[in-house]
Order: C-alpha cells, then structure tokens, then sequence
C-alpha cells in the first residue's frame, strides 16, 4: 500500500481485516489530517458546480451516465456505499453519524454554508435550517476563525428552500495556555481534552448567550475526548457545534489518528519516512520498489502493489516547468491530458482541467493505460489520484477514496485467495 | 464636483510622480499629485527589485551609468529602509565572451562606476549556487529596493511639505485658456465623485500612459514605446547579492535577491497598450532558461509569481522603434510649449527607478525656468519619513521582530511574517484599501502559500475594524484572490501545484468559497 | 512598514565566516545549502506543527514550520531568532513531512550558525560522551553517588547548566570491552560467519547489559560477532551545534567500524545508527566515502532481527505472556525503517506489544540534560510516562539509550531495549 490519506488506510485496513499481510509505505502524515473531517460523497453536480446535491448516493448512480469519465463512473454507487458502511464501523457513531442518501447543509469558517452527508457528531447542531438561531463565538487569540466574517455571511445566505438561519457573533478571550496570542486550533483542541478547562470557558462564555441560541465554535472542542464537545454543551446549557477550519483541522487529525491506530492494531506493517521509487517490474508485475531508509534504500516485495498517493496536493502527480505532468512514483500513463489547455488565467472562471488529471481504472481498480503502453498487471489505484474528478469543488474526496479503496481491497482479496 | 485650487498638479504616481511632487512641495509650491489607482502600482512597482550600481550601462550608455551611480549612493541614503545595499556581480557565464570583461572594465572606469574584478573562486565561494563554468566576475555595488516602499517614503516627505496625494484618482481632462493649462479634471474612483483642480502648472509624469495624458490636453501624439517585460519571483534568495551576466545588455540577464525572495529577469517586448501586458509562456521558458545558466538547477526551484510592468520609454530617433532596450534611457523632457502651443505642462518620460529622484529633479528645474524662478532642489539631502536611523533593509529584519513580539501579537502572513498589528495599522491608515494595497505595502499573500492561508484572516481582521462590512470584506476576498492567480498561473509549475492544489482543498474543499452568496457587482477597487 | 528593527545582531559576511577560524566548512555549507533548498518544499500544511512534541508543551517554541522553512528564507547566514535553541532536534517534523521538506535539519544548521557566535560551557561538556564514559566508570558506585547527591547536582546546574533533577545514566563496574575480555570463549560454533557489533558511548560504558544481551542473541543465531574498538560518533556534539567536532568524532568511528572488514554492521544504539546513517550527512554535510560506505552496511539491531525474520531465519520463539508498552524513539522513527521492533515483537507468543503512540520522550539526546529545557522535556515526556505506567509498571521497552534513562527517571518504571524479550524468547535469559 503505497500512501496513508483515507484512501490508503482504508484499503489497507479493510486488507488487514481479510487476512492479508500488509505493508503501508508513507512519505509522512497522510492528507486526511488536512481535511474538513466530514465525509463527502457529492456535495455539488461535477458537471455543473452551481447545483447542488441533496442525495449523494443517487447522484453518484446517475454520473455512469451522466459523467462517464469520472472516476464515480468506474467505482459504482455499490461500492461507494460498502466503503461509507465499512469506515462509518471503523471509526463509530462517535466520529462519524449521517446518512449518505442525504446531504445537510454545515456553515464553513467563512460562513458559506456546504453540503455533506456524514459528519462528526459535534458538528450536527449547526445544520442550516429555517429560523436557526446561532451565536457564532470566536476566540480573540485563535487567528484562523473570525466569527464576524461567518455570521455575517451565513446571515445573508438564502438556504435553498428560501428559509434563513440568524446568526450573531461574539468574540471571548480565554488563553489557552499562558502568554501566548497566536494559539492554533490544536493547542486549544488540548486544551479542551482539559476538563477543568472546559469548565474555564463554559464560564466565561455562558452569561453571554441569549436563549434559545445555538452555539458555533471552531473545530477545536477536544482532540482525544471524544466528549469534549458534549461536556461542553451540557456547561453552557446551549446546543454546540463545531465549523471546521484550515489546517491544522482538528476533525481532520481525528479521524486520521483512528484510522492509522486501526490499521497498526490490525497488524499493517508502517514504514514512514520516505518517498518510494525504483520499481522493479518483472513479467508484466511489478516485483517491488523502494524506500529510501536512512542510510541506503530497502527493497519492499509485494504480490500486489496498491497506489493510493493522491493528487497534485500531494505530489503524488507533478508537473514540471516544461508542462509536463508525471505520475511519481510508477510513471505511469495518465488520463485527461488532453483537455486544452490545462490552466486558464480566470481564478472565478470555471475549473482548472489540470486537475482532473490522473491514471486510468478499470471497474476492479485495476490501473489501466489511456495510451495503451504497458502498466503492471498487479497494480490497483484509489482515491486522488484517479483521473476525472475536481474533488475539492464538487465535494467527493473521501466518497471516492473510500469507494475504490474498498473497491480494489475486495478485488484483491479475490485475486489471491 | 469637488473644487481645489493649487500651483502645480502632478500627474502619475509612480516613482517618478511622487520624486516630482516631493520635490515641487520641497521648492515650496503647493501641489496636488493626481495617481489613478494605489501608488507605484504601474511600473515602479512591476520591475525587479534591482537598484542599478550603473554596470549594466558602462558599455550600452555610459551617461546612464554615471547618474546611476551617483544616484545609487543618494537612493540609498535618503531611503535606508526601502534599500538593501546586498552589492552585485557581474559574471561571465560558459559561452559569453570574455574579453567584454575588459570593455566593462574599462567602461566602469571611464563612468565612475566602482568595479572590481574578482577570482571565480571568490564569487563562487560567496554565492555558492553560482554556475561553477563562469569565466569571470566583477564586483559591483547593485543594491536592491522596493519600489512601493520608496515610492510611499517620496510621498510621505511629499504630505509632510504639505502636497495632497490622491491615489484612485482618474484624470479625465485637461482644461486650457489661453493657451496655459488652467485646471485638472479627475473622477474619485472610490466614491465616483468629480474632482476639479485649478493649477498654473501640470507636470505628467504618467510614464507609460504619458501619451494618453497628454491627449487630454489636445496636445500631439507624445510617442511612448511601452515595452513590456516579465519578472518571475522564485521561493527564496538563491543568492544574496544582485547577479548580472557579464555581457551586453539583453533578455534574462539578471537575478535579484528582494525582501525572502530572488527575481529573474527580465524580457522586453514591444506592445500597444500598457494596461494589456500578457504573461506569455514562451517569456516565461526564457526566464527559465536563463535562470539556468546563472544557476544551475535554477527550473528545479520553486517559482511564486510571475508579473509584467511596461517601460515608460519614449521614442527616440535614434534607434528603430521595435527595439526599446537600446532606446535612450536617459530621461526626456518634453516641452508642450514648443511643440503643441501649450503652457504649463511638461511631460517626462524613460529614466529608470534608480533615478527617479534626478528626473524630479529635471522637470522641475525646467518649470521654474519657465515660470522665471530660482528655487533649489534640496531631494538629495533629505532623508525621507522611515528613514531617519538611517539603517538600510536587512532580509532578516521581519524575523527579528517577530522574534520580539511573537508571544503578545498575530503573525496573519506567516510567509511574510506580517503581524496583525501591521496589518491593523495600515488598514486604519487606508480603510478605503484593497488587500492588493496592503499587499504592496506589507507584502502579505507574496510569500510561498500565495494567500493560501493569509487571505482569509485578512478578510476576518479588516471587517474587525469596522472600516467595511461584510459584503465588501467578502468582495476584497474574491478580488485579492482573483489578482493573486493572475501572477500564479503562468509560472504554475512544480511545489507551487502543490501549493494551489492545497490552497483549492482550502478554499473550495473546506470553507465552500465558491459557494457564498454572489455578488451583485464584483469589488474592483 | 517594512521598517528595520532598531538593532538588528550584526551581519557576518562570508567573507567573514570562512575568516574565522571557529567556523568550518560545515558551517559555510549550514549557512547556505542542502536542507536550505528543501524548504521550496513545504507549502504551509502545518502537519509538522501537529507531532512537534516542545512546541505541544510550550510557547516559547515557535514550532517547526516558524524556525524551519518559513524562517529560513528570512535568514541570510545568520540566525536571529534564538527560539529556535528551543527545538530538541527529535527530527519527527521531518518525518512528518509530506512534502519531503529538511525541517529538523535546516534548524539543527540554524542553531550551529548561531552557536558560532557564543556556545555555553555546558554544550560543551554534555556532548562528550566518551569522556563521560570514561571518567565515571571505574567509580561507578562513587559516580552513582555523586549523581544522585542533590547538593552537588545543584552545584553542577549552576555550574554547568545541567538541571539537578535530570535523568543521568546509571555508571556500570564493567564496560562491555571489560566484559568482553573477561568472558569465556562462545559456547555454540559460529555457522553463518562474521558481523560486527557497534554498541555506541552508551552501550560501551551505561547501557551494558543491551549490549551483552544483543551480542549474545546474534552469536545464538549463528554469527560472528566482532567488537572493534570504536569512539563516539559524535551525536551529542551534532546536537549542540559543535559541527567541527562531531565531524572528527564520527569519521573517526568510520575509521574504526571500516577496520573490521567489509560487513554488516549491528547496532543497539538507535540514536547513533541515525547519526550513522544519515544525520551526520543531512545536518552537518559530511559528504565522505567513509560515512556513506558504514551508513550503507550498518542496521539497527531490530531492523537486522525483523530482515532475519522476513528471510524466515529467526529460530522459533518461546511464548512470553505478557503485556509491554513500547516507545519507539524519535531518533529510530527518523530513520525511515518503519518500527522494526514492533514487527518482531509481534513474533512472540503471548506477548501484546502496545506502542506509545508517542513523538517523543522529551530527553532529545541531551536536551532535557538542560537547566532550561528541562521542565519541558519533562512536560513532552508526560504522556508518555502515563501511558507506560498504565500499561506494565514492572517493564518497558524502547530502543535508545537516553530515552530509557528518561523513561525511567520519569515513570519508574524499569526499561529495556527489546532484545531484551528476543533474548527471553529464545531462551538465553
């Protein structure tokens, strides 16, 4: 298993499970700490970003049709709802709660409001609905949310049947740890595993709430209590959610520290610490590849070979000053190079087709060749770096990364029973 | 319609403009400087950092490289904070001819440039990432300086002589009686407002954009030859001094380390209109290319953002016309008396930055001969406001304050390490600004994450300060992100995918940007 | 305003660098290359903020994307922001690191560029292994003594800046070349040929007993085990920013190791392979023959076990039931091999290995020695001592030698290197 974002470790978990002897090769932490901490199956239509999706999973059905090209096409709304159920049994309702035929409405730390069909459990009180009454409260010492700026804009966003949510903002000053200003979301994210420091802000933040108001805080309500945010509700006597920030995202390193305990307890074998090259193929397979461990470079064999690198966010595809696009670590051939040209200069003009670049599947997750040059026969890819979605603006990321990584797992699982 | 009524209305606000109306305001007149969009926004603030030692003309125009030098050592004084006297090397790289070290040489020492050559080994050994094949190196005292800071120190000391700097401010007409300029028309871009200023002297210093001024005036086509050139900034000071190829003047011959960042350039192209000055990919290859022969590995660095700025050049006989690099650069005045039957206004044109203040000083001893006074221009022995300690630009000065203040105040830009306080105190300063004006001033968004991270802050802080509400925050936003992908697409390539692929999961993956309400009108300035 | 600060340190030229005779050539190149082209590299993520153990347990560290990449283009051959002596140099933000961006590394070379300047006594001192070794071993119970003699601890953390309560390595009555001469010949034959032995300052003079133990589990697996006398690699001196002298000090141990032929090499000191194998090269530019031919052959004595186990060459093991926590050190986790000791542990029946889950013990090397650091590295080690508490109070496990003397100085609890249990399993003790 070649990467540890979602895609990776639910694949080499859900092989871990079956049996399989698995060896996960990371080059650090895995991009699912960057992320929102929801999972999103299809937030906006691929083909048209302005619609919005209010039942993912039949969205998903229709895009065989609709999208061919993208990679939802190839994985199939069957596995897409295996791997939802498969990660929502891994992680538990303490993590994740939602239904994926169902998308709701979460405000986003600039007060946009952005569908999702599963979500962490504290972040559920602030759905956008009609006549939602929400005090968003910032911290002076924490920079990355600015309550003015999220109730402002949440209060002058129509939701889509017409009804509007109130919002108010209040900004309180609680340290969370002495003489320090500029404290990130995760510094207060420890302190609120404090219950003492819980009780510390419930004071100084209750006399300010009027009646009947939700409260909006930023994702930092405790990293290792998975109470955190409820003792905290209970505190204030309000209903409380969390609205995810820019790294680092606490939901993020949530759900990313669960899934890599999961998969070390499952017995997957974790090698981090450098990027892997030099494959050896041998007979149309791929025989092994490199790590460069301190020192000298170790050999990794493997029967069958999982690429779960993800996109350009991750380097996993690379495009040099000449114009060239290379997948890293293979080489292998890419699709959706021909759309022309890849990057157009209008930052609001639609999306950057060099985005959708990425390598080729077939329906079992098999890396294919667009180009008909050769790629090894014991080669499976998931998440990002399949070709054919802008993740990010149609909000699929983890929809995809779980439905292939499961996708591929079972099919290898079949391969070598 | 608002009415003001001065002596002398300058036109531009670029380095050139506000070296005038400074130096007007010195000499005692009153004046109005006239900028139609934020100071040094045209191409005092698009070149690339460099504060010419005079080396580069010592060979192609020896009277250029004399002034440059004696400016060089006036810019440096008068504008300590905004220069950074990193001194420069002129270098011989595989294939150039290397006996034109012995003309530059010679050159150098016929202009009274300082020039030393120096052993390969020591240049090497200094500025280690220095293609180790170079034949020869000549050590120079280049600098570097930012135009925007040296432009808002000119129109610091401008105000505190009592001159109005109106930024946003578009000139549409020039009003003549009897044959003398008599009044200024301009629209107040931020409110819409008309402006009209009475005046016994107009002074266009609009540099590319001279001719369209002039034309307001009824006066005859004044040529200028905009030429265009691209400038791209890499990550991070791949030297820490000025490289320049020790050759005959020419495209992508010259890498300055500005600020944390090092820029290549630059080309030049001939165009129509200096406000359509494309990036084009085949200029941008030849950044790269050249950039590779003074570093090797050079393609394989991270490149941030890419700009174009138009030379003011104003044609000259002398030379064809597509050709502006070997167009004069010694500056022009032209007197609209003579040729168009108009007095009260002159126009100037070419120079370069790094004399900005001797062109001032020209067209300005040109209009007190002309309104038959003898007032002394005194811009070269005063020190501009920020300047008084007298201490020039050090790279690691923004570290050291942070170092100080980190633990009682923000860092919104961590690439740049601008502060919260340094943001607040501009924005109270400029509560009309964009964050693109901010940006020219406290370089926020110009680091490595291109506003990746910063932008949203900025948003969040400036509505904080209750000099905007929410829909023009919002409108800032969109706008600063707009303008940073302007500069960002053309040189996408490599880490700075990364970065934009990173910076779009933040933007649309997280906050939904693309999805807050539309604006009715985008904000545009 | 981008206004100069009052009174910025003053700025040394290279020129004046490489005049000054303190300042060496691996200083010239911490000023200016390597790890300094890798911050082109990072993209702001903040994933190595999330593992920075010091930045975790305090302010006054700015955290590693603040001194590493981002300071970095702010820094012309100079450091001016002496916060970044806060960093302890575990080198897990590099790990971290997606992006492939020398985090600990361009800090480790901003701090040896500002100890150029004024380096305390104490850096000094602490970072001579050997001679510590050395001096304190033939009056082990006298050193102990002193050691645990709070008057004189206070003195010696006035003096010398080494905080008085910090863990201090328990001195031995026999050094392992001591042992080695005095014991008997091997008691099985040797049937797979030679390899030779590398047990590091530590495993020579403190940490003994791993050393005996891992050269007997790899004379029962059928080697040759050959000890060359061998100095210190310098690790410490790294550390604290001495480049000169742990330049000498590890090409020396090169040197040393190379004598015993062309083989592989194994060690019980996990620290010192990563000095080894690639922070002498990555932090300090020793770019020789000498270091790259040892970093190539040597292993971590775990890593050389699991590559055995893998080859389907370890003997079987007996059952041990029980349940161990285990911490891998940062200095092991660097090295980019996985947690080798964890796969092989997993290999003895009965036996539930629970690893820390932690970055950090908080010791770093020498850092936790430090009057200043030391209430933090006790803060970053707390967890740690909790959770290894809370799992085994009689036993715990973990690869380093500095790590277990915090270990077991701040959870009580008796810590061993994990061939402890392999030479359990296989019967040898």
């Amino acid at each position: 298993m070649i990467g540890a974002g979602v895609a990776g470790l639910t694949a080499a978990l859900r092989l871990a499970r079956a049996g399989l002897n698995v060896t996960l090769l990371t080059k650090g932490v895995g991009g699912l700490q960057l992320s929102q901490g929801t999972v999103d199956v299809l937030g906006y239509s691929p083909t048209d970003p302005a619609t919005r999706v209010a039942n993912p999973l039949a969205a998903v059905a229709e895009l065989a049709v609709a999208d061919p090209k993208h990679p939802y096409a190839v994985i199939g709304v069957d596995a897409v709802r295996t791997g939802l159920a498969f990660l929502h049994e891994e992680l538990g309702e303490q993590l994740l709660v939602g239904d994926p035929e169902t998308n709701q409405l979460f405000p986003t730390a600039v007060g946009a409001i952005r569908p999702t069909c599963l979500a962490q459990p504290s972040m559920l009180a602030g759905i956008c609905m009609d006549g939602a009454r929400f005090a968003i409260v910032g911290l002076r010492r924490l920079k990355d949310f600015h309550a003015e700026l999220i109730a402002g804009n949440l209060a002058r966003t129509p939701l889509p049947d017409g009804g509007h949510v109130s919002a108010r903002h209040l900004t309180i000053d609680v340290p969370a740890r002495p003489r320090e200003v500029d404290s990130s979301g995760l510094t207060y994210a420890r302190a609120f595993d404090d219950p003492e420091f819980r009780a510390r802000f419930a004071a100084e933040l209750r006399p300010e709430l009027r009646p009947e108001e939700t409260v909006g805080l930023p994702a930092v309500l405790g990293l290792k209590d998975p109470t955190a945010w409820s003792h905290l509700a209970d505190l204030l006597d309000h209903p409380v959610f969390e609205i995810p920030l820019p790294p680092p995202s606490v939901p993020g390193m949530r759900l990313n520290n669960a899934l890599m305990a999961a998969a070390r307890a499952a017995g997957v074998r974790v090698i981090n610490g450098s990027f892997v090259d030099t494959p050896v193929h041998s007979g149309g397979r791929l025989v092994s590849v490199n790590v460069e461990t301190a020192g000298a470079p170790r050999t990794i064999t493997g029967d069958v070979f999982v690429l779960a690198t993800g996109g350009f966010e991750s380097g996993a595809l690379t495009l040099d000053s000449y114009g060239e696009v290379t997948e890293r670590v293979l080489g292998l051939p890419l699709a959706g190079l021909d759309a022309a040209p890849l990057l157009h200069g209008d930052y609001w003009g639609g999306e950057q087709p060099l985005f959708r670049v990425g390598v080729a599947v077939d329906p079992s997750m098999r890396v294919t060749s667009p180009d008909g040059s050769a790629v090894p026969d014991n080669l499976w890819a998931a998440g990002g770096i399949l070709a054919g979605a802008v993740r990010w603006t149609e909000k699929s990321g983890e929809g995809i990364a779980v439905g292939s990584a499961v996708k591929a797992a079972d099919a290898i699982v079949e391969e070598l029973a | 319609m608002r009415k003001l009524a001065v002596d002398v209305v300058v036109i531009g606000g670029g380095s050139t403009g506000v070296g005038v109306v400074r130096d007007v305001a010195m000499r005692g007149y009153s004046a109005v400087l006239l900028e139609r969009a934020d100071l040094a926004q045209g191409t005092s603030g698009r070149f690339h950092g460099l504060l010419h030692s005079g080396g580069r003309y010592v060979v192609s125009d020896p009277g250029s490289a004399t002034e440059c030098a004696e400016e060089n050592v006036i810019v440096t004084r008068i504008h300590a904070d905004a220069v950074e006297p990193t001194g420069g090397y002129f270098v011989t790289a595989p294939g150039d001819d290397p006996e034109f070290a012995d003309k530059f040489l010679a050159g150098a020492a016929a202009t009274g440039v300082p020039a030393r050559e120096i052993s390969v080994a020591e240049a090497l050994r200094n500025e280690p990432r220095l293609n180790p094949g170079i034949l020869r190196a000549v050590e120079v005292q280049d600098g570097t300086v930012d135009g925007w800071q040296m432009t808002w120190g000119a129109a610091r000391s401008a105000m505190e002589y009592g001159a109005k700097v109106l930024t946003y401010h578009k000139v549409t007409k020039i009003d003549r009686a009897d044959g003398r300029v008599s009044a200024v028309h301009c629209v107040d871009l931020k409110d819409g407002e008309d402006v009209r200023i009475e005046c016994t002297f107009v002074l266009n210093c609009a540099g590319p954009w001279a001719g369209q001024v002039a034309a307001m005036a009824d006066c005859h086509p004044v040529d200028v030859i905009p030429g265009r050139g691209i400038m791209i900034a890499m990550n991070h000071r791949l030297v820490n001094r000025v490289i320049n190829r020790l050759i005959y003047p020419a495209d992508g011959d010259i890498l300055v380390p500005v600020h944390t960042v090092s820029i290549i350039g630059t080309t030049d192209v001939k165009v129509e209109n200096p406000d359509d000055l494309a990036i084009e990919p085949v200029e941008v290859q030849e950044m790269l290319d050249a950039g590779e022969i003074l570093i090797p590995g050079f393609r394989k660095s991270r490149a941030l953002h890419a700009w174009a700025g138009a030379r003011p050049l104003i044609k000259d006989s002398r030379v064809s016309s597509s050709d502006t690099r070997h167009m004069s650069r010694g500056m022009a005045v032209i007197d609209h008396h003579e040729r168009d039957g108009l007095d009260g206004m002159l126009t100037i044109g070419g120079g370069k930055l790094t004399t900005y203040r001797l062109m001032a000083e020209h067209i300005v001893d040109e209009m007190c001969r002309k309104l038959g006074e003898t007032r002394a221009c005194r811009t070269a022995s005063e020190i501009v406001p920020g300047s008084e300690n007298q201490k020039n630009y050090v790279v690691t000065h923004r570290l050291h304050d942070r170092e100080e203040d980190r633990l009682e105040d923000q860092i919104i830009c961590e690439c740049e390490l601008m502060s919260r306080q340094m943001f607040v105190k501009a924005w109270d300063d400029q509560p009309q600004a964009t964050f693109d004006d901010i940006r020219r001033q406290l370089r926020l968004g110009m680091g490595p994450c291109q506003g990746g991270f910063c932008s949203m802050r900025a948003t969040g802080v400036a509505l904080e300060t209750k000099h905007i509400d929410i829909e023009r925050a919002t409108g800032l936003l969109r706008l600063f992100l707009k303008n940073r992908w302007i500069g960002l697409w053309p040189i996408l390539y490599g880490d700075q995918v990364r970065q934009t692929a990173l910076d779009n999961w933040i933007f649309n993956g997280t906050l939904d940007i693309d999805h807050l309400p539309a604006p009715e009108e985008e904000v545009k300035l | 305003m981008n206004t100069p600060q009052s009174s910025p340190p003053p700025r040394r030229s290279p020129e004046q660098l490489s005049g000054d005779p303190a300042v060496s050539d691996s200083l010239d190149f911490a000023g200016h290359e390597f790890a300094r082209a890798s911050l082109d590299h990072c993209v702001k993520c903040t994933i190595c903020e999330t593992v920075c153990p010091v930045s975790a347990v305090t302010p006054l560290f700015s955290g590693p994307k603040f001194v590493g990449p981002q300071a970095e283009r702010f820094r012309n051959g100079e450091s001016v922001d002496h916060s970044l002596d806060y960093c302890s140099s575990c080198g897990a933000c590099t790990l971290a690191c997606p992006q492939g961006v020398q985090i600990a590394e361009l800090n480790s070379q901003a701090r040896a560029v500002m100890k150029a300047d004024h380096m305390p006594v104490r850096d000094r001192l602490i970072s001579q292994t050997t001679l510590m070794g050395t001096m304190m071993t033939p009056v082990a119970p006298l050193a102990n003594a002193v050691l645990a003699n709070k008057p004189i601890r206070t003195v010696v953390e006035k003096v010398f800046g080494v905080h008085r309560d910090a863990p201090m390595p328990p001195a031995q009555t026999q050094t392992i070349q001591g042992w080695l001469k005095k014991r008997g010949p091997r008691k099985t034959p040797a049937t797979r040929g030679p390899i030779v032995f590398f047990h590091g300052c530590a495993g020579g003079y403190f940490e003994v007993e791993t050393s005996k133990r891992s050269i007997e589990v790899l004379e029962h697996l059928g080697y040759e085990v050959l000890v060359p006398k061998q100095g210190c690699c310098g690790l410490a001196q790294q550390s604290n920013g001495l480049f000169d002298q742990a330049t000498d000090a590890v090409l020396k141990l090169c040197d040393d190791l190379r004598a015993a032929g062309e083989l592989t090499i194994v060690s019980s000191s996990g620290s010192c392979t990563g000095m080894l194998k690639h922070e002498a090269h990555e932090i300090m530019g020793v770019d020789d023959e000498r270091l790259k031919d040892v970093a190539t052959r040597i292993r971590d004595m775990m890593e050389f076990l699991l590559e055995v186990a893998d080859a389907g060459e370890l003997p079987e093991l007996s059952p041990i039931e029980m349940t161990v926590p285990y911490h891998a050190p940062c200095q092991l986790k660097s090295q980019g091999m996985g947690m080798p000791a964890l796969d092989v542990l997993r290999l003895i029946p009965g036996l539930t290995v629970v690893e820390s889950g932690a970055t950090c013990c908080g010791i770093a090397g020498t850092y936790g020695l430090k009057k200043e650091k030391y209430e933090i590295a006790q803060a970053v080690g707390k967890p740690l001592f909790e959770m290894v508490r809370d799992t085994n109070p009689d036993l715990a496990l973990c690869d380093t030698e500095t790590c277990r003397w915090q270990i077991r100085k701040g959870s009580g609890v008796p810590t061993e290197h994990p061939v402890f249990l392999i030479h359990q399993a296989l019967g040898l003790s």
